[in-house]
């Protein structure tokens, strides 16, 4: 099973799920809460990785 | 208004069954659905990263980190906590130390160097993927122990009930306040 670069980036969708339910498990009993927390989380860290992504890609565009 | 508790049961021996299968503690502790949330995303993890190493990314082998760092299986540091499913690597690791023959079939025992060589030259990136999915699975199992045995962080109160403000019991056409008049 061989992947393209591009395809390799889709694998970090179900590990970042994963990270953001666990740890808000980890952190209420509630359901509501839970659901809320690891949807923000999993905004947080998608949004911290498409903007380094971005960053990484602009500056190598420029070397 | 007292605070909500959750029933750890016995934390200790939660969290060793929390270590044995991810969400085995919870379901002990009668809580149901976490116990389903921790297994599907971890054990799922494990899994999805074992079939992209092909299975021969778990292994262990006893060698001094400092002075042979190569060959240091520093991913099994957390591969470890997954629990019983990565076991039987820090058994095969600890038998081929003491020169015995592999046993269980030679499950997650370490593959020779030219098996190794060969799958990362066949999968490239996806072997190291991969060790980083079993990885984090298995650090994200510690934190399924520790709420097992200490409990989640926050525990919520239930909001009370919105209370309306108290009004004065007057009628509609209403009184006229003292000297009003």
């Amino acid at each position: 099973m061989t992947l393209s670069p591009v395809q390799i980036y889709w694998l970090t969708i179900p590990l970042v799920v994963a990270i953001s339910l666990v740890y808000s498990a980890s952190r209420h009993e509630s359901w509501r809460r839970i659901w809320g927390h690891s949807f923000r989380l999993c905004l947080w860290i998608m949004g911290i990785l498409i903007g380094a992504t971005a960053v990484l890609l602009v500056i190598n565009t420029q070397v | 208004m007292s605070e909500p508790t959750v029933n750890l049961r016995n934390p200790s021996l939660a969290a060793l069954l929390a270590w044995a299968v991810p969400g085995l503690g919870h379901f002990y502790q009668g809580r149901t659905g976490k116990g389903i949330l921790y297994a599907v995303c971890i054990l799922g993890l494990y899994t999805i990263g074992m079939v992209m190493g092909e299975g021969k990314i778990v292994y262990w082998r006893w060698v001094n980190p400092l002075s042979n760092p190569e060959k240091f299986c520093l991913y099994y540091l957390g591969q470890f906590f997954v629990g019983l499913a990565s076991l039987p690597a820090l058994i095969q690791g600890t038998l081929h130390y003491f020169g015995f023959q592999p046993i269980l079939g030679g499950i997650l025992a370490e593959p020779s160097q030219n098996v190794l060589n060969a799958l990362n030259s066949r999968l490239n990136k996806l072997v190291e993927i991969g060790s980083i999915y079993t990885c984090i699975a298995g650090l994200l199992n510690i934190l399924a122990i520790y709420d097992a045995y200490e409990g989640p962080a926050y525990l919520e109160v239930e909001e009370p009930v919105a209370e309306r403000p108290v009004e004065p019991a007057v009628p509609s056409g209403g009184i006229p306040a003292e000297g009003s008049a």
